[in-house]
């Protein structure tokens, strides 16, 4: 247990840790480390967007890799038309964000899976739309750029500029989101996930501010777009598809909804089981990311930033089992309501 | 506020633990820049190759809807260079005996994947990268693949890219012939008929239909053959019915029919007939196996099914007692089936890839990366094992794959046999 | 006209794949009150198990009741197992869950089967009918007739038996089914059986179309979350309907309208359901009480 006097002073020392892990590790790394990195920074901003509409706002989308697969689109198109990398990254960021924000005026009455569907049709439209306007998204073959080198100036190499720049740009979608949500518009998101009368009782619109998160999440979506094409350096089709927009569902829950800390472990998540995998039998992938996926889901259904709480309630629960006698009865009898008693405990 | 520094401590540790993960691999700085390999020769060795062995590399879609193809693109290499291992190993121009290692990766057909990939196994000290199939990941990796110098080479995608531009893209190749290539087959022999026919079209939306496209309609350009209807159809489409419908509304003398997915591509044979059309049907290289796809699409209601092939069908009773066949299927099951047990024609086309690979190793005069490209590059007049008579490894052709040339043959019930004109 | 006829007969033979799987959707949901995405996969796996009895030797006939019986306990047994640590969790997490079953068993059936398409046989001759210049495959009819049979006794089970009745009852509120004496766990369990054992029918009935392989329903399964979601998710009969109007606007769009083409055409569909949803949030046939997240 931390003595609770030194708890600030923790917290600043761990932000100083990884403030200083995050500048230095370019430096001493490989390429392919740091590309693997930069790449977690970018899912991180993809599942941060997801976060803010799902976790924070409740609204379920199935949509979010469209949003990075038009942000970079637009930074792709921008980069071969010869604009400032400055107006390549606003457009990236707005063209989403309209893109979002007349989608869920649309469809921000509904509620659940029929929003969901709605969002479902973001990807499995857009896929053929990107093929069809090839003369801006270079059809099927995508958009290949050679983008984002250093500056004469600084005596980097691409890898190590290309962190930089992404990971400077990620912290800083990150911390604007912070401050967003936890002020006032996140108190809305709040209250409108968990009760959309009491919402309309205290004067927030629901329909309003479901617009606004689903804004937020394809704006910030449309960020990491234009990441993802200063680490990979291509985009296609594929960018958008379907199973990219499960797979950010996936890591976001895996990593924990609802946290900006989950958004980053579920973006290691995201980077790092394919990594794994790959090493223990590439030809099993699948087989061994769904068991991973189900063992973690299991251990922490609140997801890897639940960790520390989960080891704690282990941890008192097994002092409390050892002072009294064991609480409750062995489950599996028919007609105990399970349900409801796993439920209670948040 | 307490239980707010709980998930600061954890991020920065599971960052520490992510990175560390990573760093398993390797965490140098010079990674790339030095060779794994003795300084024994004039030129210092490229990374990946010692005295003893060279490494390759893979990144092919072993898991998910392209998977089937995927697979065969590392099953049959893996078989070719691990059965010439077992022989005793690959010999190199230099006069030294090597052990060839093959590390496959999967890309699930993720371009961002598939860079990963890529940048992993330079990461751990590959030597070239061989055979993968796809075409937005191959595309995706081609830029960095030249960047660093890292030969990209005999790829399984037809995609014209991979091959047009050696001079831009120096150290990229292809293996099987481009897609127009097999369009303009098609093409030609419609031409060399000198009457008119009318000609339906259905495409994949992509680089593989588009291509198909291209290539046949500049063949027929100036002659009486006519593209009276075409259509399109998604590789995540679950049925082209309608499309058929459509197509054979046209009542076309000739159906090219450039489909990829084997499913589909039954689909298409079976509607056809049901409607009772029964044109002339031309059927790409990769979705024309006798035992999955024409007899189930039951093509033999067809007048003709022509196909392009340039390698045998192993399982075909026409090459049961072909020696090159039998080695195949001895090394295939001893080593491919592990990674795959269902055939695809990229199965063989990989292991006849393993062979061009041998041929550059046995003319390459150093143990590096450009030795490697200027002998993988003046290979011609090679015949590879499982290629049909008349067909010949080419790789001093600028603007084309390995492969370059296609058989045009023609379905007799059971097997396949030559063309003897439209 | 028979052009068009032919292209509303196309569009409701693949309506009528979107709807089979779809109806297992429908039935996990009215059941358990979940959506499952592991649905196709599931179903997938216990058609290869149909498929290894045919390979065997076996008719197709003992292949289908063999697999339906193994997708019954597999469906029970993964409810048990796997499922039952999310039920009345977070429902992302629980939706994420199955996610991770479908990726699973997908690569169980990968590592088994590898991933290239096999031929499947057909239940149904491989004839085809036609009538005045319009053409159907007896196996389009014969899947459509299977479906819609099925469709009528899921409502038959729904509404008139008490099992039927009180799985409803678990699904709409667990905890006041327990406290009314029902064995929800139990019930819970058959919900998930009997969805996956109609899965494996829908499997066996697609598989000569779309040929059997770990991915064969990944597709299907946004067309059939589409239709059961369209049809109101506790509607048997919508998610049928909804599959057909899928499958029939989805044709037409792409042969009629010149800018739409074959590759928009799926956008028809989508854009027709939104205006719908938006109409009728609880879907074509659904009730409203029902709609939850």
């Amino acid at each position: 247990m931390p003595a609770f006097l030194t708890a600030g002073r923790l917290r600043a020392a761990a932000v100083a840790v990884v403030a200083v892990v995050l500048v230095l590790l370019p430096l001493v790394s490989s390429p392919y480390v740091n590309y693997q990195v930069t790449t977690m920074a970018v899912f991180a901003v993809a599942l941060l967007g997801l976060n803010v509409v799902m976790g924070y706002a409740g609204q379920v989308s199935l949509g979010q890799s469209a949003f990075v697969g038009i942000g970079a689109y637009v930074a792709g198109y921008g980069t071969l038309n010869g604009w400032p990398v400055l107006l390549s990254f606003v457009v990236a960021c707005l063209l989403p964000a309209v893109v979002g924000m007349l989608v869920a005026l649309a469809a921000a009455r509904l509620r659940g899976l029929a929003l969901a569907m709605v969002t479902i049709a973001l990807p499995i439209v857009g896929t053929p739309v990107a093929k069809r306007l090839s003369d801006v998204t270079g059809g099927s073959q995508g958009l290949t750029v050679s983008w984002l080198e250093p500056p004469s100036w600084v005596a980097l190499a691409d890898d190590q500029w290309r962190y930089y720049v992404v990971v400077l740009i990620a912290l800083g979608v990150f911390l604007l989101t912070r401050n967003l949500v936890r002020g006032r518009v996140g108190r809305s998101f709040a209250i409108v996930r968990d009760n959309e009368a009491v919402a309309l009782s205290m004067g927030i619109s629901p329909y309003r501010t479901k617009v606004l998160a689903f804004t937020l999440a394809s704006t910030i979506g449309g960020a990491s777009g234009f990441l993802y094409l200063a680490v990979v350096q291509y985009t296609s089709p594929e960018t958008l598809s379907f199973g990219t927009s499960i797979n950010l569902v996936v890591a976001m829950v895996i990593g924990g909804t609802g946290s900006l800390v989950g958004a980053v472990l579920g973006a290691v998540y995201y980077v790092l089981v394919p990594v794994l995998a790959g090493q223990l039998d590439a030809s099993r992938t699948a087989l061994l990311s769904g068991a991973v996926l189900l063992l973690v889901l299991f251990v922490l259904p609140g997801g890897l930033v639940s960790l520390p709480r989960r080891v704690h309630q282990l941890l008192t629960a097994r002092r409390r089992r050892s002072a009294t006698t064991p609480p409750g009865a062995p489950d599996g009898q028919a007609g105990t309501p399970a349900l409801t008693s796993d439920g209670v405990a948040p | 506020m307490k239980s707010l520094q709980h998930p600061r401590r954890l991020s920065s540790a599971v960052a520490l633990f992510g990175v560390c993960a990573l760093l398993v691999t390797g965490c140098t700085r010079d990674t790339g820049t030095t060779g794994g390999g003795t300084e024994g020769g004039a030129a210092a060795a490229s990374p990946g190759i010692t005295d003893t062995t060279v490494s390759l590399g893979i990144s092919s879609p072993l898991s998910g809807a392209t998977a089937g193809p995927g697979t065969c693109s590392v099953a049959g290499l893996n078989s070719y260079l691990e059965a010439k291992n077992a022989a005793g190993g690959f010999a190199f121009g230099d006069g030294k005996t090597r052990q060839v290692t093959l590390t496959y990766l999967d890309d699930a057909y993720d371009p961002a994947k598939a860079v990963a990939n890529f940048r992993q196994l330079v990461n751990q000290g590959m030597f070239a990268y061989v055979g993968a199939l796809g075409t937005p990941t191959n595309a995706a990796v081609m830029p960095i693949a030249n960047q660093q110098e890292v030969p990209q080479v005999l790829l399984m995608a037809g995609a014209g890219e991979f091959s047009a531009d050696q001079a831009a893209n120096p150290w990229t190749s292809g293996f099987v012939p481009t897609y127009s290539t097999e369009g303009a087959a098609f093409g030609k022999l419609l031409v060399d008929a000198n009457q008119p026919i009318t000609v339906a079209t259905l495409a994949q939306n992509d680089d593989y239909g588009s291509g198909y496209l291209d290539g046949f309609t500049a063949a027929i350009e100036g002659s009486q053959v006519r593209v009276v209807d075409s259509a399109t159809y998604e590789p995540t489409d679950t049925s082209v019915d309608g499309q058929v419908t459509q197509l054979a509304a046209s009542g076309a003398d000739v159906l090219l029919s450039a489909v990829s997915v084997t499913p589909l591509q039954v689909g298409v044979l079976t509607k056809a007939q049901s409607l009772g059309w029964k044109p002339r049907v031309f059927l790409p290289s990769n979705t024309s196996t006798p035992a999955t796809v024409l007899q189930p699409g039951g093509a033999a209601a067809y007048p003709d099914v022509y196909t392009p092939a340039f390698a045998k069908t192993p399982a075909s009773p026409a090459f049961a007692n072909d020696p090159d066949v039998q080695e195949y299927t001895k090394a295939f099951e001893q080593y491919g089936t592990s990674i795959t047990k269902t055939y695809t024609p990229h199965c063989a086309w990989s292991y006849a890839e393993g062979a061009v690979l041998g041929e550059a190793f046995a003319t390459m005069e150093e143990p590096t990366r450009e030795s490697f490209m200027t002998a993988l590059r003046g290979i011609s007049g090679f015949t590879a094992p499982l290629l049909l008579p008349g067909i010949t490894i080419d790789t001093t052709k600028e603007d084309q794959a390995a492969v370059s040339s296609v058989n045009l043959v023609r379905y007799n019930g059971t097997g396949y046999e030559p063309v003897q004109g439209y | 006209m028979s052009y068009f006829v032919q292209l509303v007969v196309d569009g409701l033979a693949t309506g009528s794949v979107y709807g089979a799987l779809a109806l297992a959707i429908v039935l996990v949901n009215r059941s358990t009150g979940m959506i499952n995405f592991s649905q196709g996969a599931l179903a997938v796996l216990s058609t290869f198990v149909a498929y290894a009895v045919v390979q065997a030797g076996a008719p197709l006939l003992l292949g289908l009741l063999v697999a339906v019986a193994f997708a019954v306990v597999l469906g029970a047994f993964v409810e048990r197992v796997v499922v039952r640590r999310f039920e009345g969790g977070d429902a992302n997490t629980a939706v994420v869950a199955t996610i991770g079953l479908l990726v699973l068993v997908s690569g169980i059936a990968g590592a088994i089967w590898s991933y290239d398409p096999r031929p499947f046989p057909s239940l149904f001759p491989n004839a085809t009918l036609g009538l005045g210049g319009v053409f159907v495959s007896v196996r389009s009819i014969g899947t459509t007739v299977v479906i819609v049979a099925v469709m009528v006794l899921l409502q038959l089970l729904f509404r008139f038996t008490k099992l039927g009745l009180a799985m409803r009852a678990v699904a709409d509120n667990p905890s006041s089914a327990a406290l009314s004496g029902l064995p929800v766990s139990r019930l819970l369990m058959i919900g998930w059986g009997i969805a996956a054992g109609l899965g494996a029918v829908a499997g066996v009935l697609v598989a000569p179309q779309l040929f059997i392989s770990p991915t064969m329903l990944d597709f299907t399964l946004v067309y059939a979350l589409a239709a059961a979601i369209l049809g109101g998710l506790d509607s048997p009969l919508g998610a049928v309907v909804a599959g057909w109007f899928i499958g029939v606007v989805e044709n037409l769009a792409g042969a009629y309208v010149d800018v739409i083409g074959n590759d928009l055409k799926i956008a028809v569909p989508f854009a027709a359901m939104i205006v719908i949803l938006a109409l009728r949030p609880q879907g074509l046939f659904g009730r409203r009480t029902v709609v939850r997240v």
